[in-house]
């Protein structure tokens, strides 16, 4: 077996949708553990069959579009966040030889690819002709755009060390050190920036239930909101393996396959999103624009510059 | 020549991913057109805002307080582009081009604090200030 | 004393008249101030001339001593069927203006009797803000006009309604009324009719270089807490404006308690705030108690004191978790509930019953406490206290709540008062002022417990004021335990409900009169009589008239969110939307107590 085998293709496509499916059920399960209650423990063994109640009932709902909506971007909309996220999988490296793609640019295609997923909330706020979508999609548009900038910047930490976009090149790099260490401050830039790509509390101002009754998607049922939904976990999925590719190591681990790390590892982060969505209020508006301009984009700065210099010390001695 | 050959061939998994992604999106789509229900009613015929009718529409001209951000991201984000293009090659340019880039990130930093002077990254209504120093007044 | 020596009223003796009325009288003349109405809650009671309302109102807010800050309650009560009114000025419709002094901590009532042809009053919104609502509450409800005022149109019932619902000719059940049908233009007419237009409500539509955006948020919608609608005027995020719109939870508990026999209209009481269940049941039984004269064991008072506390805990802790997860906080509310459930078992130990236990009588309570209620009382007083610290290191410690709670929704104890605010909404501006403490009532003076207050009056201090006093609660639950009197749970009182019943096997008398208190309901004498509690969300009052008979003549039921809402675009202009939720999860309103 090897990167971009039909094998590995097939494999990872399936293990990445059959994940974000399970999350729906590991979500509701963890946050029950935290809160005192059961959570859906009723259909198969742990409940673990509701996961395909669940799919059966989105599916066999109705495939409705509103009269008032625009139409064709109204079922375009879903579509770009299953896709966008989906695709964006490509790069990263699970083990050393599973994979669909080694790319040089790898790090890059993961950035554009995840900025793109953002017409999603957009897109279906705009279309849907409807006051609380419309504030889902400014709130999204104008998040995405704030967390954006530094996202980017947040990563360059790790790509100087390794002198490369290419995530294979930057796992192997870890062998020794894991990039978390030099890159702590990096680290929790990008982790904030990634939880606010992903619309996850305490950055779910787009649909923020309790104001805006499910913002950019309150339109949506069935299929298409279900897209939305799947398209979420996908992207959690995707941040914790980034997470993991970038700043701990990756595949590297002692002992057990690295398939088995990579997926420990990322399941982590999985869960670091669950407890999160557990534990934190959400902030209002202009705290969270204040928050990104102001203390996220001066610490992306500065740990760049601080990085670079860390580079060439540590360059020009050896 | 070569080179560029082997490069699209690499490209190639990455397609048929790709053309699987949209299979599978495709059939998502697809199977509620065969299996699920179809019901109508009047009411679902009205967009969403809490069981009752809408006055105006969601096409109307919001104020200009909105459109900074997207200039914002405009300018910041491309010289983003400039940096991530430097953070590749560290090691070649060296120190002489961590200067320039020390200089460049310090612009960057010295537009962001005059953006901050100026007000325009406090995205609070005017009450909002007024009441939070009042309570920083009060302590 | 015999039976029938209980039956009577109590001796009517003619109590001096009070300072404040001499007063009034001087200020009035005469002719202005037409009579003093003794009652039998000894509330000083004037009749004045429809010209001298105004003037009368004025100087008891502002110049009288004591000075009457607040305007308690504005209500109306249709006369015409009245037998019992010997000596009271002749009136079809009679405003009631009930007036709270913070100096004194007393109640003063001015009336104002109305013809039925075109019963018309001033407005004296321009006394008190919180009229706007009273008055246009009495004008939907009894269709009387009131001169002056802003934007007099109906409140509580649909805007397509026929007919004033509290007027005695109104009917007063769905089988009077003919079928209901909705049929599918009908239900387009009362959809186009509750359409929000901001020009009804002096409102542009555009800016200088904006529209503005017109949204509604409710009655359907996650976090208005029920069926409650705001209609906003937006600038992007900002609140330019808001006009709330209630009556979607109106179910007319006023007007069924003129058919309900005195005690079977308690259960009604139980859900008017449906989250204070018994607790409601408290300020009708005492009306009763007071217009009977009906003396409550010392027993039945600490069971009731008891009970009270523990609704009091279990709606705070409903508020607690649903104010946290409005900030967009998800965990919380169920660590609540818990906690909840907890106090709804004990509950359900004595009372048999959990949310709505309609567990108090006329003169009493319904049972006895059960044998072992002071063990698992005991045990819940020790579990609460460590869970309220947790929750302080979760919720109120948490430095994104304070942001986004803190400076919001500001108001000061003038604009309380003004706006007709009580409870812990008034608490938080930094007044203690405490009913139990003020006016104590069922043997609260016996209790030690503090009134917490907060600083700034804003959403945080309106939920920290409550978390202290469900401490407070604690408290006084802990006293309940170590002193519960022995005793009678119920007062011997033939008016009582259900009646006394051991001497009825013995002479006939007492048995014809069981017979009838049972299948009739006792018979209050006539009169009026006002209770009020320091309740779960403000100052809740029953004002009860009664004709004579086995029903009350007219039932008002003052609640405190009703004014509270009224303050909500105060509170909210100027600020986001997210503060606007923030805002209504700080009021800790229910809408079955705003509409009733």
């Amino acid at each position: 077996m090897s990167v971009g085998s039909p094998l590995n293709i097939g494999l990872i496509l399936g293990a990445v949708i059959a994940t974000a499916a399970v999350l729906i059920w590991v979500e509701r399960r963890l946050l029950a553990v935290w809160q005192d209650r059961l959570g859906p423990n009723r259909l198969g063994p742990l409940g673990l069959l509701q996961v395909a109640a669940d799919m059966i009932k989105i599916l066999s709902k109705e495939d409705w579009v509103p009269p008032f909506a625009d139409k064709g971007v109204f079922v375009f909309a879903p579509t770009v966040i299953m896709v966008t996220m989906l695709t964006a999988f490509a790069v990263v490296p699970i083990a050393p030889d599973v994979g669909i793609i080694d790319f040089n640019f790898g790090l890059l295609y993961f950035l554009a690819l995840s900025s793109l997923s953002v017409y999603s909330a957009v897109l279906a706020g705009y279309a849907s002709n409807n006051k609380y979508s419309l504030y889902g999609a400014l709130r999204a548009s104008a998040q995405t755009l704030s967390y954006e900038v530094f996202m980017g910047l947040s990563v360059m930490g790790v790509v100087m060390l390794a002198g490369t976009f290419d995530l294979r090149v930057i796992v192997e790099a870890q062998q020794n050190l894991w990039y978390i260490v030099p890159q702590c401050l990096g680290f929790a830039v990008f982790f904030i920036a990634a939880l606010a790509e992903s619309h996850r509390t305490p950055f779910d101002l787009p649909e923020a239930e309790h104001e805006l009754v499910a913002g950019f998607h309150t339109e949506y049922s069935g299929i298409k909101f279900g897209m939305f939904f799947v398209g979420e976990y996908i992207g959690i999925t995707l941040s914790s393996a980034m997470m993991v590719t970038l700043f701990f190591g990756g595949w590297h681990g002692p002992l057990l396959p690295p398939v088995v790390w990579f997926v420990l590892k990322t399941a982590v982060f999985i869960m670091l999103f669950i407890l999160i969505r557990g534990s934190l209020p959400r902030p209002r508006y202009d705290q969270l624009m204040a928050f990104g301009w102001k203390v996220m984009l001066p610490l992306a700065l500065v740990n760049l510059m601080l990085t670079g210099a860390l580079v060439l010390m540590v360059g020009s001695d050896a | 020549m070569n080179v560029d050959r082997v490069q699209v061939e690499s490209l190639v998994p990455l397609a048929i991913y790709f053309l699987l992604v949209l299979g599978v999106v495709g059939v998502m789509l697809a199977i509620p057109r065969f299996v699920a229900q179809r019901r109508r009613s009047q009411a679902r015929d009205e967009p969403f805002e809490s069981g009752i009718l809408s006055v105006g529409d969601t096409h109307l001209h919001l104020g200009v307080h909105f459109w900074p951000i997207a200039i914002f991201f405009v300018i910041f984000d491309l010289e983003a582009i400039f940096i991530f293009a430097w953070a590749v090659a560290v090691r070649e340019v060296g120190w002489p081009g961590y200067l320039e880039m020390l200089v460049f990130v310090s612009v960057l930093l010295a537009a962001l604090v005059y953006l901050w002077k100026l007000g325009a990254l406090d995205w609070r209504t005017r009450r909002q200030q007024l009441q939070d120093s009042l309570l920083s007044e009060r302590g | 004393m015999t039976e029938a020596a209980l039956q009577r009223p109590p001796p009517a003796a003619e109590p001096p008249e009070p300072d404040i009325v001499a007063a009034l009288r001087g200020r009035l003349g005469p002719a202005g101030l037409l009579c003093h109405q003794p009652t039998q809650d000894g509330i000083p009671t004037c009749w004045v001339a429809a010209d001298q309302v105004l003037p009368a109102l004025r100087y008891l807010k502002d110049e009288a001593a004591p000075r009457y800050a607040m305007l308690f309650d504005l209500t109306a009560v249709d006369e015409r069927l009245r037998r019992h009114r010997v000596g009271l000025p002749d009136s079809d419709f009679t405003l009631v203006y009930q007036l709270l002094s913070f100096d004194s901590n007393d109640w003063f009532r001015l009336k104002l009797a109305l013809p039925a042809g075109t019963a018309s009053a001033p407005s004296i919104t321009g006394l008190w803000a919180s009229a706007n609502w009273y008055e246009r509450e009495v004008f939907d409800l009894f269709g009387i006009e009131f001169v002056g005022h802003p934007n007099l149109r109906r409140i509580i019932m649909p805007p397509t309604w026929q007919g004033h619902p509290l007027r005695k000719d109104h009917p007063a059940r769905a089988t009077e009324m003919g079928l209901f049908s909705l049929p599918a233009e009908r239900q387009a007419f009362e959809q186009e009719a509750l359409r929000f237009v901001p020009e009804e409500w002096g409102m542009r539509r555009s800016g200088e270089d904006n529209d503005f955006l017109f949204l509604n948020l409710g009655p359907n919608h996650p976090s208005v807490h029920g069926v409650f609608r705001i209609a906003l005027q937006l600038d992007g995020e900002e609140i330019v404006d808001a006009v709330p719109d209630i009556g979607y939870h109106h179910r007319g508990a006023e007007k069924m308690g003129e058919r309900q026999s005195w005690h079977s209209y308690i259960p009604y009481t139980d859900r008017v705030d449906y989250l204070g269940g018994s607790l409601n049941n408290l300020p009708y039984v005492m009306a009763i108690e007071q217009m009977t004269g009906i003396e409550v064991p010392p027993r039945a008072q600490v069971i009731r004191v008891m009970i009270s506390e523990f609704y009091r805990i279990a709606s705070h802790l409903l508020f607690y978790g649903t104010f946290a997860q409005d900030v967009g906080q998800m965990s919380p509310v169920f660590y609540t509930f818990v906690d909840r459930e907890k106090v709804f078992d004990i509950v359900e130990s004595i009372t048999g019953a959990r949310m709505h236990s309609s567990f108090f009588r006329i003169g009493g309570v319904a049972a006895d406490l059960p044998q072992g209620w002071d063990r698992r009382v005991r045990e819940f007083v020790d579990w609460l206290p460590p869970r309220l610290d947790e929750y302080d290191g979760m919720v109120m410690q948490n430095g994104l709540l304070k942001r986004r709670t803190q400076g919001i929704g500001v108001y000061d104890t003038e604009q309380a008062i003004a706006w007709g605010v009580t409870g812990a909404g008034l608490r938080a501006t930094g007044l203690a002022w405490d009913f139990r403490k003020a006016r104590p009532y069922s043997g609260y003076e016996n209790f030690e417990f503090e009134v917490p207050t907060g600083r700034n009056g804003d959403c945080y201090d309106r939920c920290a004021v409550r978390v202290d006093e469900m401490r407070q609660s604690v408290r006084i639950i802990r006293q309940c335990l170590a002193h519960m009197p022995e005793g009678p749970y119920k007062a011997r009182h033939p008016l009582t409900t259900p009646p006394p019943k051991e001497r009825t096997m013995h002479d006939i008398e007492t048995l014809i009169q069981h017979f009838l208190s049972v299948s009739w309901g006792p018979v209050i004498p006539p009169g009026e009589g006002f209770a009020c509690i320091e309740a779960t969300k403000g100052l809740n009052g029953y004002y009860l008239t009664s004709d004579g008979g086995t029903m009350s003549y007219r039932t008002r039921i003052r609640t405190p969110s009703f004014p509270h809402l009224q303050l909500i675009p105060d509170m909210a202009r100027g600020l986001m939307i997210a503060d606007l939720i923030a805002i209504l999860a700080s009021i800790d309103f229910v809408m079955a107590d705003v509409d009733r």
